[in-house]
């Protein structure tokens, strides 16, 4: 097992861009190389050991190795950005775009994640146990697709554009969802445990449950009598019909 | 008084009919002269392959392309060829560069260069988007220009065929020309974008526009006869009807026959068939789909008054961009995919969609091989431009890929095998074996353009041409081209040198300076009477219909920093 241990020097205000934060990018470093490597700061780049106070237990490989964020750093976006194996633990509140693209691993935030948290990721498993932003497990603009596999489970609220072009996956939210919620999404699944409004516009297939209240529902769904999710029984819409979709949404 | 001496170049040159042979060539002030002095600056080639600058005669660069650019955020990031696609941080020479199918203009001027290009077309120039059209053209660095102008639609055309004014209608032209500061005449879907407006589309040569009683055989026939008497150095270059539907081969064929009688006023072809891979499709539908190119090469092998360009369909993402306003709605409607469409008042329509040619499917792999049997069964290259339509069939980075596929049967037969099987069984291309060579394939993209664009200082190096010079990593007396393809993809993806109006401008595949390109373009004149007699119907247009100004509309000098005047006289 190796453990890399990265706490702020001083709060930055400047956002640093740490896509090369990653287990892929430090698994078997010693602490000199892991603070050589660069990271975007504004406009410029600079090295992880000028931004980070870091420290390294053991050397192993990508699968053992876990990235630990002491405190918060919530203006380092992208960090686990890509990643394909091991863990990152953040234990404070994150920027955005954490955990995008990746293909596998686990990342747990301790805190809110900003907006973009899992947008596109393929696989693996993110887990935030405090907020989530807007366009949690969303697509990048033009992109056909957002979220396409793995899994993100939010334990506080989340804003607008949850799933935003969700073709894969699933994301489970305990609290409460802003507007439109799995929007344009094609396939996965979305469970919300609270309340939301005005959800799965556009779906054109997969399966999005809310448990909570609907504030305002879409009216281009078609009603199908009930299915039972988990041992309760919901009343079943299919849709969104204008756009021929197919899709299963499931509320109380 | 710049001198460059490059030595040891074995220079395909078919213009000139020198067969990749060993030589020196000398630039005297960007142009090629006799012999430099003994003070000239020294490249040495090392017997590497050397030929003109290579000439797109028909790519989507500018106009269009912006709307492309505005629906597909996501192609800004993808990255399938690093070095010639994807976001490039600037350098102390170069600006930043994103993109793919639809790269900023920067990028377009580098990656064109890198590959040895020098000179570009810009295949549809709406005249109400002209200014639009030049400006980014001035954004586009190194390379010289020109750009075709689309009167596929257009009312006032239109009007004088039904009213059989071919004088007026000829004086139109030129002022259109001269108003989009366009090189010659497209003709996109012969008054398919006009019946687009009523949510129609015209279905061959014969279907009359809706309201304007003409029939696209006649717009053909009228446009090129007024393409003659203007005498422009380009002739009438034309998207067929029909374009994109399965059992369009007869409609291409049809209409290159209705243009043989055409009596041409220069030395060149009296019609360019454009992107003719999209126009060779048989079968009823999309089920018994297959290939067409057999038929359409035969009748071209007959032929002698036409050229033709390919429109290779490549393998990945791709942009669909066209004035062929319907063909892009039913597009969107097969793909499910997103769509743009405009109106262009009295003009055209037009529309972007971007779609992605996959080898597993049976049609994308069908269209692929058709545009590599349209290059190979066509016999003479001199009938032959290259291009994939760009980013229509993918965009030019993929020219590299695109050329070794027409020089290797080895590489062919490789792809084919890992196609569906039902795929094999529609196309031709198994069975061809042919080859073409470096010589052939210098024909294909650069010297058939030269004398296609009536341009005799571009696409060769006989002394008076441009100093536009590509040096390719490669040594043609010992290279195998239809075996060593990853060594000539790698030599056509970077240049040794690329050489612009005698300037070195790549240098080892990096970008080593950006001049400013030349915008090329036709004046032609016609007797003031006709002008004038003219200009009294389209100025009620404007009055009329136009929601612009006359003078709001007509691209103004200070569009063009550098431009190239042709000027010629009605016959």
């Amino acid at each position: 097992m190796q453990i890399v241990t990265l706490s702020l020097k001083e709060q930055n205000i400047v956002p640093i861009e740490a896509d090369t934060i990653t287990p892929d990018n430090f698994a078997g470093k010693s602490t000199d190389e892991i603070e050589a490597i660069l990271v975007y700061y504004g406009n410029s780049q600079a090295s992880i050991g000028e931004l980070f106070n870091v420290s390294v237990d053991g050397s192993d490989s990508v699968e053992n190795t876990k990235i630990i964020f002491d405190g918060n750093v919530p203006r380092v976006k992208r960090i686990g950005q890509g990643m394909s194996a091991g863990e990152i633990e953040i234990n404070g509140n994150v920027d955005m775009h954490c955990g995008s693209n990746m293909t596998g691993g686990k990342i747990t935030i301790n805190g809110n994640a900003d907006s973009w948290v899992g947008c596109e990721m393929k696989g693996g498993e993110i887990v935030v146990n405090g907020n989530g932003g807007y366009y949690v497990g969303g697509g990048y603009r033009g992109e056909a697709c957002g979220m396409a596999g793995g899994k993100i489970t939010i334990n506080g609220n989340v804003r607008d554009f949850l799933g935003e072009h969700l073709c894969g996956g699933e994301i489970i939210v305990n609290g409460d969802a802003g507007l439109l919620p799995g929007i344009s999404n094609s396939g996965g699944t979305i469970i919300i445990e609270g309340n939301t409004t005005m959800v799965a516009s556009e779906m054109k297939a997969g399966t999005v449950v809310v448990k909570g209240n609907v504030a305002e529902m879409m009216p281009a769904f078609r009603e199908e009598g009930t299915e039972e999710f988990h041992g309760v029984t919901f009343r079943k819409f299919t849709g969104d019909v204008n756009v021929g979709g197919k899709g299963v949404l499931l509320v109380k | 008084m710049s001198e460059l001496l490059i030595k040891n170049a074995v220079v395909c040159d078919p213009l000139n009919n020198i067969n990749c042979e060993k030589m020196d060539l000398s630039v005297k002030d960007g142009k090629i002269v006799e012999s430099v002095s003994s003070a000239a600056k020294l490249i040495d080639a090392g017997g590497k392959l050397t030929m003109a600058g290579g000439f797109d005669g028909h790519t989507h660069c500018a106009g269009k392309i912006n709307v492309g650019r505005f629906m597909s955020p996501h192609d800004m990031r993808m990255n399938p060829i690093p070095g010639l696609s994807g976001k490039v941080a600037p350098t102390a020479t170069t600006r930043a560069q994103v993109g793919y199918n639809t790269p900023n203009t920067f990028a377009i001027g580098y990656r064109y260069s890198k590959l040895g290009y020098t000179t570009i077309t810009e295949a549809a120039i709406p005249i109400l988007a002209a200014r639009h059209t030049h400006e980014e053209f001035e954004s586009i660095p190194i390379l010289d220009k020109l750009g075709l102008t689309l009167f596929s639609s257009n009312w006032q055309v239109m009007e004088y065929i039904r009213d059989n004014e071919p004088d007026k209608l000829a004086a139109y032209v030129a002022w259109a020309l001269r108003s989009s500061r366009g090189y010659g005449i497209k003709i996109v879907n012969p008054g398919g974008g006009e019946a687009w407006g009523w949510a129609k589309n015209v279905s061959g040569l014969d279907d009359p526009v809706p309201n304007f009683d003409v029939t696209p055989a006649q717009i053909l026939l009228a446009l090129a006869e007024a393409n003659e008497k203007l005498n422009l150095p380009h002739s009438i270059h034309i998207h067929c009807n029909n374009l994109g539907k399965p059992g369009n081969y007869e409609t291409t064929i049809a209409s290159m026959k209705l243009l043989e009688n055409v009596k041409t006023s220069r030395d060149r072809q009296a019609v360019h068939v454009t992107h003719v891979q999209f126009n060779a499709y048989a079968g009823t539908g999309w089920r018994d789909f297959e290939t067409g190119a057999p038929m359409v090469a035969d009748y071209i092998n007959g032929a002698n008054h036409l050229t033709f360009d390919l429109g290779m369909a490549m393998f990945g993402p791709a942009m669909t961009m066209t004035a062929d306003g319907p063909l892009e709605y039913a597009n969107s409607r097969l793909l499910h995919a997103k769509w743009s469409n405009q109106d262009v008042e009295l003009e055209e329509a037009s529309g972007v969609v971007p779609v992605t040619y996959s080898s597993k499917n049976f049609v994308n792999a069908v269209q692929w091989a058709i545009g590599q049997e349209l290059a190979l069964l066509v016999k003479d290259p001199w009938k032959v431009m290259f291009t994939t339509d760009s980013p229509n069939g993918g965009t030019f980075v993929n020219y590299p890929e695109a050329y070794t596929l027409l020089m290797s049967a080895k590489k062919r037969a490789e792809i084919i095998e890992g196609l569906p099987e039902l795929a094999i069984g529609r196309m031709a291309l198994p069975g061809i074996d042919r080859e073409l060579d470096l010589y052939e394939l210098a024909i294909m993209t650069r010297a058939i353009q030269s004398k296609m664009y009536g341009m005799a200082t571009k696409g060769n190096l006989g002394v008076g041409a441009d100093a536009d010079i590509a040096i390719y990593d490669i040594n043609p007396d010992s290279i195998d081209t239809s075996v060593e393809h990853e060594a000539v993809k790698k030599a056509f993806s970077g240049t040794a040198y690329t050489i612009k109006s005698g300037e070195i401008i790549v240098k080892d595949g990096e970008i080593a300076a950006t001049p400013e390109g030349k915008t090329y373009w036709v004046n032609a004149t016609v007797p003031k009477a006709t002008e004038d007699a003219m200009m009294v119907n389209l100025v009620q247009k404007f009055k009329r219909y136009y929601s612009v100004n006359m003078a709001n509309y007509m691209v103004e000098d200070a569009y063009l920093p550098h431009p190239v005047e042709i000027k010629t006289e009605a016959i």
